[in-house]
């Protein structure tokens, strides 16, 4: 247990860190330390990984608040109301309002968790193939209806995903397809998840900020404290806002690769539409800080929701920890609290852990914690490059060409951003690429090949309208952004 | 109706994948290049700009280069000597090459290729890519990699 809380306090700790450098975010903090997690159990590696988790969304709100940069695209409404009351010679003030409300935002959502994942484990285990391949699709779509007047490149995206991951060996009849013949040797069970993703999410970033030619100009903020202090009743008649931005968060964590900006953007927005003065928010006041910071903390539970029960992640760092559940062995999906108890139960103790860890690391501490922001990223990356190296070359006990993978997903990702195709649509793609599949086949195979057999269950026509909803959001959603563009250009 | 035979069926799903994804980019270029002729400009255009302002090709593809360098190299040398040279170029090519810097970059190198090999080398059993100058201690059960 002493062991399991230190993983959890050096998770914590390692996150903030991440979340606090610009540019570096809790996705890469987890990638990054995934590797130590191969010589641990699962549950020392789960505290160790939510730990970096929970501190990387938490450590955020740092540089939002003090030099108006998010340090995670989580953190980007916080600017809005943090950064105005820091001019103010209010920034510890705007910081402790944050992690106490990013601390409460977390266990909202945890209680959330620990309710709603068993209910939908229990619904979960009636799906039978043709639900099972549904749900994905459902996954797919869902990824469409939020990508922000991107629809149909976040649904390219998803199914290219779900192409690339189909590389390699279909295991029913042991045939290689999209296989050049000189790499079959490698490619047998396709591409690995941990190389790809440390490519995608970590090295990808460090080209990007390579081509901006790594020129951090960080302003140092001057420390004068005059404004107002922290008080506990700055929260006060938050507790609607706070209750009620959490559980958009948890909400848009259960959705498939939907971010924490999203989360926090609409907890926002909402903030703002319900407040009885809209107009002072984003000049420096609590509401809003509120409103974004346990909005983005409420990620964290529900993103665990579906991927605990359903076995599909819910952000892309929740999909880094679908990799670490598969180097124990562990199947993660509707038999996961049946058949292990024991350790969801030890998740749950975790994330409540790790959110007092936070609370307490961040909250007391904030002064030193603050000068993290200035950490010069040119001195990181060339070591976070050599731990991604070690973490790809371990992946399947030490092969150089998964060393090779990590930098052609690192190039590949660079290329994305450059032509706007969403990295974490192709990442849900490619993770549940492989069971769509094998769905398909196995209900299409039952069915003597009729297509028809997609339609034939109640639970199925459930899901069904749930996809013709999430198109039709995403059409009209995509519809909105582009006229609301079209305006913003001609002004 | 699809007719699923064991010989062929690791082709049926990426075929239907590889159907969609061009009805998809077929959707995206009729749908931005209508968005582009109601703007009053051509159906297809180039890319405004591939790289951002004023880019720093320098660090850009010497970063690639480095990286290239680095995985060829492990194989061959070993995984910390490797490391505290590549770390210490990436050091140089991000944060340049008056002397105080180099003497950091040297540290950096040194330091953290040393703490990354013994921590997941030794102490955590992790496979690191071994070459040349990779030692194993025999009697007392380690390797430095």
């Amino acid at each position: 247990m002493i062991t399991n809380i230190l993983l959890a306090v050096l998770g914590v700790i390692a996150g903030i860190i991440f979340g606090a450098i610009p540019g570096m975010t809790a996705t890469m903090a987890v990638a990054v330390f995934l590797p130590m997690t191969y010589a641990y159990d699962l549950v020392p590696a789960l505290y160790l990984l939510l730990g970096l988790y929970i501190g990387g969304i938490s450590g955020g709100l740092v540089p939002a608040i003090l030099i108006n940069i998010p340090g995670t695209p989580s953190s980007i409404t916080t600017t809005f109301d943090g950064y105005p009351m820091a001019k103010r010679g209010e920034g510890e003030r705007a910081l402790k309002i944050g992690i106490l409300s990013s601390f409460i935002g977390g266990i909202i959502s945890l209680i959330a968790l620990a309710l709603f994942t068993p209910l939908l484990s229990a619904a979960a285990l009636k799906f039978s193939a043709v639900e099972k391949f549904l749900i994905i699709l459902f996954a797919l779509t869902v990824i469409a209806a939020l990508s922000n007047g991107q629809m149909l490149r976040g649904v390219f995206a998803g199914f290219f995903g779900v192409l690339v991951s189909l590389i390699g060996m279909f295991s029913v009849n042991n045939s290689y397809r999209m296989v050049p013949s000189a790499l079959k040797a490698y490619l047998s069970d396709g591409f690995q998840l941990l190389p790809v993703l440390i490519g995608l999410f970590a090295i990808s970033q460090i080209f990007e900020e390579a081509e901006e030619g790594m020129r951090f100009k960080i302003e140092k903020v001057d420390g004068n404290n005059e404004g107002t202090k922290f008080s506990l009743s700055d929260l006060k008649g938050q507790g609607v806002n706070l209750v009620r931005s959490s559980i958009i968060g948890t909400f848009m964590g259960v959705l498939p690769g939907v971010g924490g900006s999203a989360a926090s953007i609409l907890a926002y927005s909402q903030a703002k539409s319900w407040s009885k003065h809209p107009e002072l928010l984003g000049q420096g006041v609590p509401e809003g800080l509120v409103a974004s910071e346990s909005s983005n903390n409420g990620l964290t539970g529900g993103a665990m929701i579906p991927l605990l029960s359903l076995g599909i992640p819910g952000d892309s760092t929740t999909a880094i920890l679908i990799s670490a559940f598969m180097l124990q062995g562990i199947q993660v999906g509707p038999l996961f609290i049946t058949q292990n108890t024991e350790t969801w139960h030890q998740i749950l103790l975790a994330m409540l852990l790790c959110n007092i860890i936070m609370f307490l690391c961040m909250f007391y501490p904030i002064k030193w914690i603050s000068k993290i922001i200035y950490i010069p990223r040119q001195r990181l990356y060339p070591v976070i490059i050599m731990i991604c190296v070690v973490g790809a070359y371990a992946a399947k006990n030490g092969r150089m060409f998964d060393v090779w993978s990590l930098l052609i997903a690192g190039i590949v990702g660079y290329l994305f951003g450059k032509i706007r195709i969403p990295k974490t649509c192709f990442l849900i793609g490619f993770i549940l690429g492989k069971d769509l599949e094998n769905y398909f086949i196995q209900a299409v195979s039952a069915s003597k090949g009729s297509l028809l057999v997609f339609f034939s269950r109640p639970i199925g026509w459930v899901i069904w309208v749930l996809i013709i909803a999430s198109i039709v959001y995403a059409v009209m959603d995509d519809r909105k952004q582009k006229a609301r563009k079209k305006v913003e250009a001609a002004a | 109706m699809i007719n699923v035979v064991y010989s062929t069926e690791h082709w049926i799903v990426p075929r239907i994948v590889i159907c969609i994804l061009c009805i998809l980019l077929a959707a995206i270029i009729i749908t931005e290049g209508r968005a582009r002729v109601a703007k009053g400009e051509a159906f297809f255009s180039m890319p405004k700009k591939f790289f951002k302002d004023n880019p720093d090709f320098i660090k850009l593809f010497g970063t690639l280069v480095l990286f290239v360098g680095y995985i060829v190299t492990l194989d061959i040398i070993g995984f910390t000597l490797t490391s505290i040279i590549f770390v210490f170029l990436f050091n140089i090519l991000y944060a340049g090459t008056s002397p105080k810097s180099i003497g950091i970059s040297l540290l950096i190198a040194v330091v953290a290729s040393l703490i990354v090999s013994i921590a997941f080398g030794v102490f955590f059993k992790i496979t690191l890519p071994n070459g040349m100058f990779t030692i194993t201690f025999v009697n007392q059960g380690f390797t430095i990699y």
